[in-house]
């Protein structure tokens, strides 16, 4: 406890907000978190920690009274989440994460207060970000422990409901853990001190962990409220160029991850851009989560596939794209089908699956494109004049193209369908002339951007 | 009989009477009686009949019949009111006189409301107010007059008299709702007041339908009311779920369990730790379902079958019986309200369903998820969608129902719009039901489509066919519908469909109809 209560005084007089904040780690080595609590005992914490934090400054220096009383509370909040978290590692018997979890989360709530009414300056808000990534993560060791243990029975209350809920008997704790932290991002977002003091400048860093963490409730269409709400402040807040650039590409990454998952490709893949091109060039991990969306966003949005080179360095999503691209290159659709279903377990898990699956109109595309090439040249009508591909091409050649992977022939009615699916979306130029029974293309590019 | 279509009361239409905590009303009348006696010279006050039997029930406890309004202040009040009147003089505000006067004004009389009846109604809710403290902040404009309020209860009274006596099915003359107003001045205790559950009933009512919201002595309605709050305050920083759900309660002795022998029961939502006197256990509840399934069958009453189902959910939900049972009932209510398009109890339902059959718990899971596959269809959800696909085993995409609904799906998504047709000629189990609710709009999609991609012209038998309307005739009209009479021609007997002439005809249409899904009830 000495030796915490000097890294404070140091801090507090360099106004280091991360030296601060890694006086309110848990992660410390068990020696050291076991000196912590043997420090001081229960009946002597509250006064011991107090006059710490008292004599810590001192003179010019010295905190004012109701910070003194703010920062002590906080390090007995931490002083007790400690005595939870110790037994927790060890797997003492009467210990459990809940509590570890009750316990941190009375931490955050101290330093909550410090900055509501106990005059906490904003430099030292990377306190906050320690904290309540902490927070998060003893959320889930805390909900994993409690659905491992559901054998011996549920007593989560929930009386009061006409229905069981299996979502929030699930994630009970991390449902806790982001209305937590809702509070915290509220607190940063409605600083009205000056910038160059605002706790705004914590805000991107809680927005990341909330949209991790519903991503992980699997409700990320609440990421929208916060996004909707800080686009109403956006005027007084600083711009996100100005923040930490770890801050900005996780920002701007899950920005285009909601954008892709509502289907809004275009702004997703702006969004995605950015964040890769801001991205650290050994962050391998992170590229690699930004390509899985922006490859998918890339074919829809431009029709083109990633190249050999850019997977390269990636074996995991060569896995993953490499298989399909092939195919809808080929214009195999036949093929484009098995792949898709082999590895629709891995596309779903990441959530790319039914995006994926729209870049089978590609695949046609490039098989129709074939039929169309191979159809040749009309008879030119004047000896040596330009020479005009065939236009008039009967449904039956292209029938005959898509049943040659699957050998399974299709009603001619069904056939006309994908034809009519490829004009409606501008993929293909031309018309079905029913009654004749063929498809006039475009003489000039019915095949818009591929060169024929 | 019927079943009473009696709502919950409106808040501020509870009876003082059942508040347990107006203890301090005692003299409080005295004040009432000044005021409104004074204004109305004319009414006549000077001998007050004895109280109208809303009071408490002969047989309950001594101790909620001290703690009740009516009972206690007549024995003090009729002396001092008549006689010192200057004593308390309290300073009435003007929007309480107002009030007294609205409720005598002949216009809003009601014949079948005595003026005795209104009288004491009256002194109950401006005491109870006063003693509260609300006097100024209730908002007396909107408060319902005596004679309301009175006919209110009754209505309510009724309909607990019927739901309790319901299995019986015997209309006995005291429940008709015929009621003269002078079976209400006897004295006596109404016939429909002697239900079983009386007492407990009301206690429940009362928790938080108050005449006034503000604090309250009770600190359970406080806390109420502060997590009320607390809600609202969630759901405007964008807290989690827009149903936010409330912390856990303090934790209880495990599960109620029921001693409720009664079949039917009427929904209520809770608001109190529930009772075990009106909670019915399994026993009574599987008899409770056959006899549902029966009146199903006779009556289709389907708000009647709701409400009942909706309180079997609850009985079984608080006494956490989560079996074979519980999935039977959740699984006859969620075909019930698919057949009824009520897709806001049919997705409860399925929610249910989703985490019981998880539990590994039998039923007819296939059948439920190829549905639960089709309702995310329709609501456009793609994130539920997902999440179905990753939940899904080998096996069960196999399964007939399961392999039709992902086709529906697929089909769909690459719009091929003709397999999409034939799909919903062959649906298996009740998915038509909701494959009707989306099928208009994916018409107009392929109509979109077919207008752009043929040209000039296709025989109005080809989009009959192609887009599976019963017959020309419906087709043509679905055209008409959207204003595309001068698409239609005649030609030597047959109908062709001019689509190289359509251009954007259906494009607005077909936007509209998928932005304007009905996502009611979606988690």
């Amino acid at each position: 406890m000495d030796s915490l209560i000097r890294t404070f005084s140091n801090a507090q007089t360099s106004r280091d907000g991360y030296q601060l904040a890694q006086t309110l780690s848990p992660d410390l080595p068990q020696q050291q978190l076991q000196a912590i609590w043997k420090s001081c005992g229960h009946h002597d914490a509250q006064n011991v920690i107090k006059r710490g934090i008292q004599n810590s400054t001192s003179g010019f220096e010295k905190l004012p009274k109701d910070e003194v009383q703010g920062w002590s509370d906080v390090y007995l909040a931490y002083w007790k989440a400690i005595g939870e978290l110790l037994p927790a590692l060890n797997q003492a018997p009467q210990s459990s994460w809940t509590k570890v979890y009750d316990a941190w989360k009375e931490l955050l709530s101290a330093l909550y207060r410090g900055y509501i009414g106990q005059g906490f300056e904003a430099w030292s808000i990377p306190c906050l970000y320690v904290v309540a990534k902490n927070l998060r993560i003893f959320a889930l060791k805390a909900d994993e422990e409690r659905n491992n243990n559901v054998a011996a029975g549920d007593t989560s209350g929930q009386i009061f409901q006409d229905d069981f809920d299996p979502e929030s008997e699930q994630h009970q704790k991390l449902e806790d853990c982001a209305r937590q932290l809702n509070r915290i991002f509220t607190l940063c977002l409605n600083d009205r001190a000056p910038l160059e003091e605002s706790r705004k400048w914590g805000i991107y860093y809680i927005i990341n962990l909330l949209f991790k963490t519903y991503f992980k409730l699997s409700s990320a269409s609440l990421s929208k409220n916060i996004l909707k709400t800080l686009s109403a402040y956006r005027g007084d807040m600083p711009p996100l160029s100005a923040f930490p650039k770890s801050q900005q590409v996780t920002f701007k990454y899950y920005e285009g991850v909601l954008c892709f998952l509502e289907e809004n490709y275009f702004q997703a893949e702006e969004h995605l851009t950015q964040a890769w091109s801001l991205c650290h060039k050994d962050a391998m991990k992170n590229k690699e989560l930004i390509l899985t969306y922006l490859v998918p966003c890339h074919l829809l949005t431009t029709h083109t596939l990633p190249s050999q080179k850019l997977l390269e360095p990636y074996p995991r999503l060569q896995k993953l794209f490499l298989p399909l691209s092939n195919c809808i290159k080929k214009g195999e659709l036949h093929a484009f089908d098995l792949a898709l279903q082999q590895g629709e377990d891995e596309f779903v898990k990441r959530r790319i699956y039914l995006t994926l699956e729209r870049g089978r109109d590609i695949a046609l595309r490039n098989l129709l494109r074939k039929v169309f090439i191979a159809g040749g040249f009309e008879e030119p009508k004047v000896e040596g004049g330009p020479r005009v591909r065939r236009t008039r091409i009967p449904v039956a050649e292209f029938a005959a193209a898509i049943s040659l992977g699957s050998k399974q022939t299709l009603e001619t009615d069904e056939i006309e369908c994908l034809m009519a699916n490829m004009i409606y979306k501008d993929l293909m130029k031309g018309y079905i002339a029913r009654e004749r029974g063929f498809v006039v293309l475009s003489k000039s590019g019915a095949f818009p951007g591929t060169g024929v | 009989m019927q079943w009473p279509s009696a709502q919950p009361p409106p808040p501020g239409t509870q009876p003082p009477a059942a508040y347990p905590y107006s203890a301090a009303t005692a003299f409080t009348p005295v004040q009432v009686r000044q005021t409104f006696g004074q204004p109305y010279s004319a009414a006549p006050p000077a001998s007050y009949p004895p109280p109208p039997a809303y009071g408490p029930l002969p047989t309950h406890p001594p101790a909620t019949q001290l703690h009740t309004n009516p009972a206690a202040p007549l024995t003090a009040a009729s002396p001092s009111t008549t006689q010192e009147p200057a004593k308390k003089k309290i300073d009435w505000p003007e929007s309480v006189r107002n009030y007294v006067q609205r409720s005598f004004q002949t216009s809003n009389l009601d014949p079948s409301v005595t003026r005795a009846e209104m009288e004491a109604k009256l002194k109950e809710t401006i005491s109870y107010a006063n003693d509260q403290g609300h006097m100024y902040s209730v908002n007396w404009e909107k408060m319902p007059l005596p004679q309301e309020m009175i006919k209110e209860e009754r209505a309510r009274a009724r309909a607990l008299q019927q739901a309790s006596n319901f299995s019986a099915l015997s209309i006995s003359p005291t429940s008709s709702k015929k009621r003269k107003s002078t079976d209400f001045s006897e004295g006596a205790a109404p016939p429909w007041r002697n239900g079983q559950n009386r007492l407990e009933d009301r206690i429940t009512f009362n928790a938080d339908k108050r005449p006034a919201p503000v604090e309250e002595a009770q600190s359970k309605t406080q806390s109420k009311f502060q997590k009320q709050l607390e809600k609202r305050q969630k759901r405007f920083d964008g807290g989690y779920k827009s149903t936010y759900r409330e912390p856990t309660p303090p934790p209880s002795d495990g599960p109620v369990v029921g001693t409720c022998e009664t079949l039917e029961k009427r929904y209520l939502r809770l608001t109190a730790p529930p009772v075990p006197s009106v909670v019915r256990p399994e026993r009574v509840l599987r008899q409770t379902l056959e006899l549902l399934k029966r009146k199903w069958k006779k009556e289709q009453n389907y708000s009647y079958i709701c409400d009942q189902f909706k309180s079997m959910r609850q009985d079984l939900t608080v006494q956490r019986i989560k079996n074979e049972f519980t999935v039977e009932v959740y699984e006859i209510h969620a075909r019930i309200a698919l057949e009824k398009g009520d897709l806001g109890e049919y997705n409860q339902c399925q929610t249910q369903l989703k985490a019981l059959y998880k539990m590994g718990i039998k039923g007819k899971s296939i059948e439920f998820k190829a549905y639960r596959i089709l309702y995310f269809i329709h609501t456009a959800n793609r994130t539920a969608l997902n999440d179905v696909l990753a939940d899904l085993t080998a096996a069960e995409k196999e399964e007939e129902a399961i392999k039709h609904a992902l086709d529906v799906r697929s089909a769909l998504a690459l719009g091929n719009y003709h397999r999409f047709f034939r799909l919903y000629n062959d649906t298996p189990n009740m998915g038509a039901y909701l494959m009707d609710m989306f099928v208009g709009r994916e018409r107009l999609a392929a109509l979109c489509n077919i207008c752009k991609a043929y040209k000039p012209d296709v025989p109005l038998r080809f989009v009959t066919e192609e887009l599976y309307f019963e017959s020309d005739a419906d087709a043509a009209q679905f055209i008409l519908d959207y204003q595309g009479q001068d698409l239609l021609e005649d030609r030597d007997g047959t109908v062709v469909f001019l689509t190289g002439k359509a251009k954007e005809l259906f494009e607005g249409p077909r936007k509209a109809a998928f932005s304007r899904v009905d996502i009611k009830g979606q988690i």
